[in-house]
């Protein structure tokens, strides 16, 4: 299990977004992205989880271009990638336990099945006791719970975390970052931020910045 | 006109990825139910009220007309029920639906897609075609003409209960059928099919691509509003012409 | 308990009519009071962002409307003979009547969503907080230039409207019934009296009025980021459409009887 992009260029009409970006992540690699914002940070995980369309170059899944990959086999792909994303993207009008179990949906399991994934995707994050509740009536650190719990209910081989840190103060933020370095274990883990902090060390970092993007690390990445 | 081209290219685009997207996926009945209740059942207050006064407007416009050249008001009554029939109820209830439905639909989806939660269907392996426009655009074609036979009644009641009591005319005139035939049935018909597919793909098509905050909620909701209602006009006006041409 | 629950209900329904009024009054009190200093500039660029570019639409539904009001009136040409009186007189109904009407439904979509959308964004922003805090009326500045603008582009961009549409109408009735344009102009004429016209502009004036109160309010009651620009705008059109057909019923009659 293996992802890559090779020369990427992604623009969202006349602006680049992202520019002749050449990447490789064997199975269990973590990489850092940070930079301000508008350097294409998000546009890039997207991309690699096959939510952006390349403009040029390739996306590859297990060598694979995206591209080419019918539907069914996108779809495939995409089921075991998880992402925790920066808005947590959580439906209001579903409870934490029907969010999580959203990806399970078109599995074809057993109630039963589904419930017991559910149950041990929220153990994982330390939600249990709110599985009932809405997700408007949780904390921010506990939206991010609820949110990788989803990402994790798949069993992915990779996980994208896209800003996961956001608005969380520094007790919450070194909880969520013990919790991203525990379940990622075994798995890929590409995480994005804006300054690298000290509780997400994770083995590679890339700096990515709106104008032009600077070259540390991208040999060895 | 270029922006009218895209527009329509962009909703035909969407209806056949929408109609692939159901073929894979299939359509639950609940969904089908949730959104009829949520766009139609909840336009309906809104219609029936609306073409109510609708209904009463014309016919005090044509009182006023009549007694200038006329003189009787209940001649042009029968002319008028066609007219309502064929032409009124199903552009006036379209537009009402364009723009009920079609801010909600939009200003909903918009946001989804703001906070990513588009994206987060699609990793969980749910098609957002299928599983946010199809139930729309399905509920929206059967709920129309539901909606357009609701309003051209209550609009013509409104209309022949105006005439009766506030000029001590026959209102009766303005419910008499006897210039209606199955070509004007028809072509409300199929204006309000039509106009039903097309409200909500064009609410859609912009809403479920939005990047970049309120602002862009904003604008998809306004585009959206627009090409519903401007997309409503121009099928009306297509339909009674291709109806013409057919029956002259 | 059970003496209570109607009185619940009574207020259920009651009191989001009344703070909807209450709003109304407010914005409608506060801009008259503005209205001898605005600031021009906020008012001519939002001039150009509510009717400058609502410009192609208005031509649009113009077109769409003079050729749909001379496709129905030529059904009825057709059975009743071309100069009679009864045929015509359901066409001209329809542009008076339906022409105000179409109008005010399409810009309360165009201008209304837009209008309440950008105050939403403002207010979500912080903006008018914002100004509020350097001891700025942001009423004065950023509020009243808009409802202003709104309703003018409105009133403006009917009566084009208006004459897109009966040109479209001479054009359609030349070709479609072979009906030379003096004949159908004089006709015209024949029909429509000075008050007439002055009705139907009347009448989108005060669409106009009522589409820029209704979505500046909806627009500063927006609550929350995205879903609530989304919601305020969604507001606007709804309330917008209704309060249309609300005074369209309320108006004409007392037009009707004091232009004839």
């Amino acid at each position: 299990m293996e992802l890559a992009t090779s020369h990427l260029v992604v623009d969202f009409g006349p602006h680049r977004a992202l520019d002749d970006v050449s990447l490789h992540f064997p199975l269990g690699s973590q990489l850092l992205l940070y930079g301000p914002s508008g350097g294409g940070k998000t546009t890039l995980l997207k991309a690699l989880a096959g939510l952006v369309l390349p403009t040029r170059g390739q996306v590859l899944w297990n060598g694979r271009d995206r591209l080419t990959l019918s539907r069914g086999e996108t779809r495939d792909a995409q089921a075991h990638m998880g992402m925790v994303f920066q808005t947590d993207a959580l439906f209001d009008t579903l409870t934490v336990e029907r969010n999580v179990a959203l990806p399970l949906e078109r599995k074809g399991l057993s109630a039963a099945a589904v419930e017991e994934k559910v149950a041990n995707a929220l153990a994982r994050v330390g939600l249990k006791a709110a599985a009932q509740k809405r997700p408007e009536h949780l904390s921010g650190g506990m939206r991010k719970r609820a949110g990788i719990a989803r990402a994790l209910v798949m069993e992915p081989w990779v996980l994208f975390a896209d800003d996961p840190l956001a608005g969380l103060d520094p007790e919450t933020a070194a909880g969520i970052s013990a919790l991203l370095l525990e379940v990622s274990h075994g798995r890929t883990l590409i995480a994005a931020m804006p300054d690298p902090h000290p509780s997400l060390p994770l083995a590679r970092t890339l700096r990515l910045t709106p104008m032009a993007r600077d070259v540390d690390n991208r040999s060895t990445a | 006109m270029r922006a009218f081209v895209r527009s329509s290219g962009a909703s035909a685009l969407l209806f056949s990825r929408t109609v692939k997207a159901v073929r894979r996926d299939g359509l639950t009945l609940r969904a089908l139910l949730e959104q009829l209740h949520e766009l139609i059942g909840r336009s309906a207050f809104l219609v029936t009220l609306g073409m109510a006064f609708f209904g009463t407007v014309i016919v005090t416009i044509a009182y006023a007309q009549a007694r200038k050249y006329t003189g009787n008001i209940t001649l042009v009554g029968p002319a008028y029920f066609e007219l309502m029939v064929r032409e009124f109820g199903p552009l006036t209830v379209a537009l009402l639906l364009a723009s009920r439905a079609g801010a909600s639909a939009s200003a909903e989806q918009a946001s989804m897609s703001v906070n990513e939660q588009i994206d987060a269907l699609t990793l969980s392996g749910i098609d957002p075609l299928a599983y946010l426009v199809a139930p729309r655009v399905l509920a929206c074609a059967i709920g129309l003409p539901l909606l357009t036979v609701l309003g051209t009644v209550a609009a013509s009641l409104g209309a022949a209960l105006t005439v009766t009591h506030s000029f001590g005319a026959d209102g009766r005139s303005f419910i008499d059928p006897q210039f209606v035939d199955s070509g004007d049935v028809m072509c409300a018909g199929v204006k309000a099919v039509l106009c039903g597919l097309y409200i909500p793909l064009a609410a859609s098509a912009r809403a479920i691509t939005a990047q970049g905050g309120a602002q862009a909620v904003g604008r998809a909701v306004t585009t959206g509003v627009v090409e519903a209602c401007m997309g409503c006009l121009v099928i009306d006006f297509v339909v009674a012409a291709a109806f013409w041409g057919i029956t002259r | 308990m059970n003496t209570a629950a109607p009185l619940r209900t009574l207020g259920r329904v009651a009191l989001p009519g009344i703070r909807a009024a209450g709003a109304l009054t407010l914005v409608l009190a506060r801009t008259l009071r503005h209205l001898p200093h605005l600031s021009g500039r906020e008012c001519l660029r939002s001039l150009v962002l509510y009717g400058y570019q609502s410009l192609p639409l208005t031509l649009g539904v113009g077109t769409l409307a003079g050729a749909t009001v001379v496709l129905q009136a030529g059904i009825y040409a057709e059975r009743f003979g071309a100069r009679q009186y009864l045929g015509w007189a359901g066409g001209y109904a329809v542009l008076w009547e339906f022409g105000p009407l179409l109008l005010g439904l399409v810009m309360a979509g165009r201008v209304g969503a837009r209008n309440a959308a950008e105050l939403a964004l403002l207010k979500t922003n912080g903006q008018l907080e914002g100004l509020r805090g350097i001891s700025l009326d942001p009423f004065r500045y950023l509020v009243a230039p808009r409802v202003v603008a709104s309703a003018v582009a409105i009133t403006c961009l009917a009566t084009l409207t208006y004459f897109v549409a009966a040109l479209w109408e001479t054009v359609a009735a030349y070709f479609a019934l072979g009906l030379p344009a003096r004949v159908f102009l004089g006709s015209f004429a024949d029909m429509l009296r000075p008050n007439d016209v002055l009705g139907s502009l009347l009448k989108t004036a005060v669409f106009g009025t009522a589409i820029a109160l209704v979505s500046t309010a909806a627009g500063l009651a927006a609550q929350g980021g995205a879903r609530g620009v989304g919601r305020a705008a969604a507001a606007a059109v709804v309330f917008g459409c209704a309060s249309i057909f609300a005074l369209d019923f309320l108006i004409t009659p007392l037009l009707a009887r004091w232009l004839t």
